[in-house]
């Protein structure tokens, strides 16, 4: 993960609210290529940034991820086409 | 998602997209109102509502678009209009509150907490779970229509019906929350969260 030694990036960000607000988006999805670019230069420079990014990264990981499932009760579709075919 | 009446669809039709657009999401639907709700029960109901209403209202689907998002939505509304009503469990915050406490859509994006990426990825399913179960409803959702569910800032504004500046805002102030609770867990159990000691 650590692709560049921490030390080569600055340790404040110049800009938090603007760049973290950014990383966020760039990580929904909100922004398709010209993110790609900014998220490389921001990692690559920015500790604070590279930080928030994988926190903000791991969260998203472990909600899509480790979050309890619920099984469909398995009557629950028969039972919807019943009633749909009742008003049919 | 407009309610606009487009041409009829023929019985066949009908048929068709009620089972092959409709019917697959049963399982998001399902999850989607289980974790409203918390209740099994209720998330039958909520589903089985929402399938009624889309095949009544299926005239005003149009086929192509994303039946997902327009299921989620129609469940969402059935939710907060008769859902919320009936139920004597009081909501933990109310939504009105919410809306009018975090009014703005201008939020400062800042580091609020010490969490650390690494302790995320060791927490088990039940504490994510739990973290987000303890949410109130309208933070909840917004992450389930967006990690869990895979929708864009575009389609969970339609969903919601809200502005996507209020997805974005409302989006970052629930997984700040959650990340407090996580950061909760994560002192509990003895993860490395920071170099200091309390
Ligand atoms: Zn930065």
């Amino acid at each position: 993960m650590n692709d560049y030694p921490s030390g080569e990036r600055k340790k404040q960000c110049s800009d938090e609210s603007k760049c973290f607000e950014l990383l966020e988006s760039i990580l929904d999805g909100d922004l398709k290529d010209s993110g790609k670019e900014i998220l490389k230069e921001k990692l690559a420079k920015c500790q604070p940034c590279f930080e928030h990014y994988h926190l903000e990264q791991a969260i998203r990981d472990v909600l899509k991820t480790k979050c309890t499932k619920h099984a469909v009760p398995t009557e629950l579709a028969d039972c919807i086409r019943q009633k749909i075919q009742d008003i049919k | 998602m407009s309610e606009v009446q487009r041409r009829k669809y023929s019985q066949e039709e009908k048929n068709a997209i009620f089972d092959g657009e409709f019917m697959p999401h049963i399982d998001s639907m399902y999850n989607f109102g289980y974790r409203l709700t918390f209740d099994e029960d209720d998330a039958k109901d909520l589903v089985q509502d929402t399938y009624l209403k889309a095949y009544r209202f299926i005239n005003s689907f149009e086929q192509g678009t994303n039946a997902k998002a327009w299921l989620f939505r129609i469940l969402k509304n059935s939710f907060i209009n008769e859902y919320r009503k009936k139920s004597k469990q009081p909501t933990k915050v109310d939504y009105q509150e919410v809306e009018t406490y975090y009014n703005s859509d201008d939020v400062h994006y800042q580091s609020t907490s010490d969490l650390r990426a690494e302790s995320v990825k060791d927490m088990l399913g039940d504490e994510i779970s739990n973290a987000l179960n303890s949410l109130a409803v309208d933070f909840r959702t917004v992450i389930i229509l967006c990690d869990l569910e895979g929708f864009t800032y575009e389609e969970m504004a339609k969903i919601l019906d809200i502005p996507i500046g209020t997805v974005r805002s409302r989006l970052h102030r629930a997984r700040n929350l959650l990340k407090e609770k996580l950061q909760g867990y994560a002192h509990n159990m003895g993860y490395n969260t920071d170099e200091e000691e309390e």
